[in-house]
């Protein structure tokens, strides 16, 4: 099998922030319902669909909708090189960064150092509502409390695409053949999938679009994940402008919001855990 | 050798050591990984065959086709055949568990108190069906029911007696309808979408708005649907029976903003202007842009039995006297459209009799005296009635995916039994009146073919059905297969054929009554409610990835406000708050999100909360 380099591409002006694609994910990789307390920061969303604004306030305000997943970065993978465990991998033959939990120490280094912010830790063991446990996929195992967990682009689905090529007797998938629960679940077809490497596929094609972009490209860290927008303010998000500032790009525009999800989620001095409120300074912290 | 105490723990301590460098404790560590991976706590997946089978939605009426991934008879994953689907539809195989489904209700009972009350009314009191889903073969059942009985009134929301064709449009203006969220068959939108530039108009930056080639920021009237004397305007401004500044001025739109408008729409048509309901006055303004034929046409139903034609017409609820209504039958088995219970209640005789069928008792089982549970899609049989965008007649069924739970009632059996009705099997019959009149195709997903019903034996028809196949009538069946869309968009054939209805004029006074007019008045409820279109129904627990872990959607239990109107009720995000209003008060959690007009309280869908007139307090 030739080495593939699978990725997407989510074209933002067309996805209108239905939350099928996180909804299909968790049906497909067996993650459960919020247990009663979780909020955004506890709760466990392989993909996330952020919703970002131009930073004005009504009637000039324009919002766009940005799916976020893990980046399954190519180059230096930060989970990858800070895990003890190595329950973490990058798969040469797909491109996939691939995460065990059986290893999993539960250590959490990999969320701190996920630029991206796109691993959850399960806090609770998984529950269902007594019988929905029938409706489990068969081919994902339910992970236990205490280990982290991310995107794998379906991994399930990658092993039967695979058996359905070897029982056509070639060892090379077809494209269309593998397609991630998201992507299939896309109502508006804004996210696609396929081989980067295959300069043919609607996907590769899309990454070299001029209205193309990656997030925090600037890290090097080589993301799968392309982006596209005509609006120039949505590709500006991707480069993480510093909360409360305007961007050097932006200049004259209303700095953005610190509470702007997406912005918070990027920013370069955030902690692994999002949060808008400002740190206590170590004066404010001794006198409690 | 002598073995001193020195020499044990030396031993001992080198063993510890020794050990760190064999396999041993890191075979311990992952075994340990393994066992708690797998420990009985932790629900295992169902193991067997696995199967495909195909059905299509009811949950709304876009009816979009499924293919259903089973192990064994247990689905475990539905996904759309003809494009995506929406949350919902993605994990309605979760809806049978869901913790607050219904599992019992006194049948036997509720039997013995309709019939009494059937018998005991009196000749100015009437036996009523509100069936919140008109225009599925149950609904000519509970029409014909209500036909055989004394003074008996079917009752529903009013449907849309137009249909339109997306794919025929170039400019598309949308005043607050949810376009992109939902709207017609989303599939179909989609894969229309690049052909038409749209144009929303709505006070409040919605999904559609946020995709929109243009969103007009409409700031009257307040609410989703624009009002018919601005509709009127609009459209007089197009035919030049109105200036321009004049349109501005009852529209409340700017001037330019107007010109510009009724010069795309005449200029760059076919043009086509929709709204939440499709009202009249939407209709009559797209006659007035000669859309009619091109974009719009009459809404196409699928052929009954002739037998079925003596049914009772639909009624409008506001014509029913007050207190006359004896007994009461709600069909909540499906989600639909909601009717405010205040506007029921007082139509109700003081003896009333109500029972509600539904899968929960969130909805009017709140009110009713009886509330008897119900099969819910994926297990109950049932069609869905044709989709706003739905151009050319279809009949499809959603069949069944698990079998019902014991002690299900099915609404149809119960109300025809207690009409009198002899007991058939409706859906049967009717898909026999289509396959006798011989005419469209049967398009199946399962092997992706478009066959003409004329070549199909009646048999093979209904088992095809029943295997989610659908019909589409003409030969608009063929370009729905070749094209691999949801309905009947291929052509437009049954628009062209058609006439514009006679008599179509907005009506005189509409929609912008009631902002701050009750008895409070608007200093006591300053904020105008206005409703996302989902309407409540149960849903699986895991959409608490779009509500509680993301805040992706409004959940049931939140409302938005504009960060100044926030701010004046004393109110941060995420804090607990009552959404008050004239008929009550709720408690609710606050998003502040200055995408929403000031002045507006967002919520989703409710049945009893929409009202013109709000107040949030703080708690």
């Amino acid at each position: 099998m030739s080495a593939k380099k699978y990725g997407m591409s989510i074209d933002v002006d067309r996805c209108n922030g239905c939350g099928a694609c996180m909804v299909a994910c968790a049906v497909e990789n067996n993650i459960p319902p919020a247990h009663a307390g979780i909020n955004e920061r506890k709760g466990i969303t392989w993909i996330r669909v952020y919703k970002v604004d131009n930073g004005e306030d009504y009637p000039g305000k324009r919002s766009a909708f940005v799916p976020v997943l893990c980046q399954h970065c190519g180059e230096h993978t930060p989970c990858a090189s800070v895990c003890p465990q190595q329950a973490v991998d990058v798969d040469p033959q797909t491109g996939i960064v691939g995460q065990m939990p059986e290893r999993c120490l539960g250590c959490r280094y990999c969320m701190a150092a996920c630029p991206y912010h796109a691993r959850y830790f399960n806090w609770f063991d998984p529950v269902w509502p007594a019988g929905m446990e029938k409706t489990l996929n068969p081919d994902v195992a339910p992970r236990m409390r205490g280990v982290v967990e991310k995107c794998n682009f379906c991994h399930g689905r990658l092993h039967a695409a695979k058996q359905r090529a070897a029982a056509a007797g070639t060892e090379e998938i077809q494209p269309g053949d593998y397609v991630p629960a998201c992507v299939e679940a896309c109502p508006t077809g804004a996210i696609r999938f396929g081989d980067l490497n295959d300069a043919a596929s609607e996907t590769a094609k899309a990454a070299k679009d001029a209205n193309s972009f990656r997030l925090l490209e600037k890290l090097g860290t080589d993301p799968k994940i392309y982006y596209r927008s005509k609006k120039d303010w949505v590709r500006q998000i991707a480069s993480a402008p510093k909360v409360g500032q305007p961007h050097e790009n932006n200049v004259g525009r209303t700095p953005r919001s610190a509470r702007d999800p997406l912005v918070a989620l990027l920013a370069p001095a955030r902690s692994s855990a999002p949060s808008s409120a400002p740190l206590p300074t170590r004066k404010e912290t001794l006198h409690g | 050798m002598t073995t001193t105490r020195r020499g044990l723990l030396q031993f001992l301590g080198g063993s510890a050591v020794g050990a760190l460098f064999t396999p041993a404790p890191w075979r311990l560590i992952t075994d340990t990984a393994l066992w708690s991976e797998n420990w009985p706590g932790i629900p295992r997946p169902a193991r067997g065959e696995i199967r495909a089978k195909f059905t299509n939605c009811s949950l709304c009426t876009a009816g979009c086709a499924v293919r259903a991934r089973s192990v064994g008879d247990q689905p475990v994953a539905l996904a759309g055949v003809a494009g995506g689907l929406c949350p919902f539809g993605l994990t309605a195989h979760h809806l049978p568990y869901h913790p607050a489904r219904l599992k019992q209700g006194p049948v036997k009972e509720a039997a013995a108190a309709v019939a009494d009350a059937i018998a005991q009314c009196g000749p100015s009191e009437h036996v009523a069906v509100l069936d919140l889903r008109p225009g599925r073969t149950a609904s000519w059942t509970y029409r014909r029911a209500m036909a055989s009985v004394h003074n008996g009134l079917y009752l529903a929301p009013p449907e849309p007696t137009v249909a339109v064709n997306l794919r025929n449009a170039k400019t598309v203006l949308s005043l607050g309808a949810p376009l992109l969220d939902g709207w017609g068959t989303p599939a179909d939108v989609f894969a229309a979408r690049d052909g038409f530039r749209l144009i929303q108009a709505e006070p409040i930056e919605s999904r559609t708005a946020a995709l929109a080639d243009q969103w007009i920021v409409w700031d009257r009237p307040p609410g989703l649907s624009a009002d018919a004397t601005s509709l009127s305007a609009l459209a007089q401004a197009i035919a030049g029976e109105m200036t321009v500044s004049e349109a501005a001025t009852i529209t409340g739109l700017p001037a330019d903003q107007i010109q510009s408008l009724v010069k795309e729409l005449k200029d760059n048509g076919p043009a086509l202007v929709v709204d939440s309901e499709m009202s009249p006055a939407v209709v009559a303004l797209n006659v007035r842009l000669g859309s009619w034929g091109r974009t719009i046409g009459p809404r196409q139903e699928a052929p009954v039995p002739e037998s079925w034609k003596k049914a009772a017409p639909r009624t409008d609820l506001a014509a029913v006297p007050d207190r006359s209504i004896r007994v009461l039958l709600i069909d909540e088995s499906t989600p639909g459209e909601y009717l405010p219970w205040e506007s029921i209640e007082k139509k109700l005789a003081a003896n009333a009799v109500v029972g509600a069928f539904a899968p929960w008792t969130q909805g009017y089982g709140r009110h009713a005296q009886y509330v008897l549970p119900t099969a819910v899609y994926p297990e109950a049989l049932d069609d869905i009635p044709p989709a706003i965008d739905s151009v050319a007649a279809a009949f499809r069924i959603a069949a069944p995916l698990v079998a019902p739970p014991a002690g299900m009632v099915s609404p149809v059996e119960f109300i025809a039994g207690a009409a009198g009705l002899p007991a058939s099997d409706a859906l049967r019959e009717r898909a026999d009146a289509i396959h006798k009149a011989g005419r469209g195709t049967l398009v199946t997903y399962a092997d992706g073919k478009s066959i003409p019903v004329k070549d199909v034996k009646p048999e093979d028809f209904w088992k095809s059905l029943n295997a989610g196949a659908r019909w589409v009538d003409g030969a608009l069946g063929a370009a729905v297969a070749a094209a691999g869309v949801a309905s009947g968009l291929g052509g437009a054939d049954p628009l062209v054929r058609s006439r514009p209805p006679g008599r179509l004029s907005a009506p005189a006074q509409q929609a912008d009554e009631g902002v701050g007019s009750g008895p409070g008045g608007p200093p006591h409820y300053p904020l105008t409610i206005v409703t996302e279109s989902r309407a409540a129904f149960l849903s699986s627990p895991l959409l608490s990835q779009i509500y509680q872990e993301s805040n992706l959607r409004l959940a049931p239990n939140r409302i938005a406000l504009h960060p100044t109107d926030a701010a004046s009720s004393g109110i941060a995000d995420g804090a607990h708050a009552f959404l008050e209003t004239r008929d009550g008060k709720r408690e609710v959690q606050v998003t502040v999100d200055s995408s929403v007009r000031p002045g507006v309280v967002l919520v989703v869908g409710q049945t009893d909360t929409a009202s013109s007139g709000a107040k949030v307090v703080r708690i």
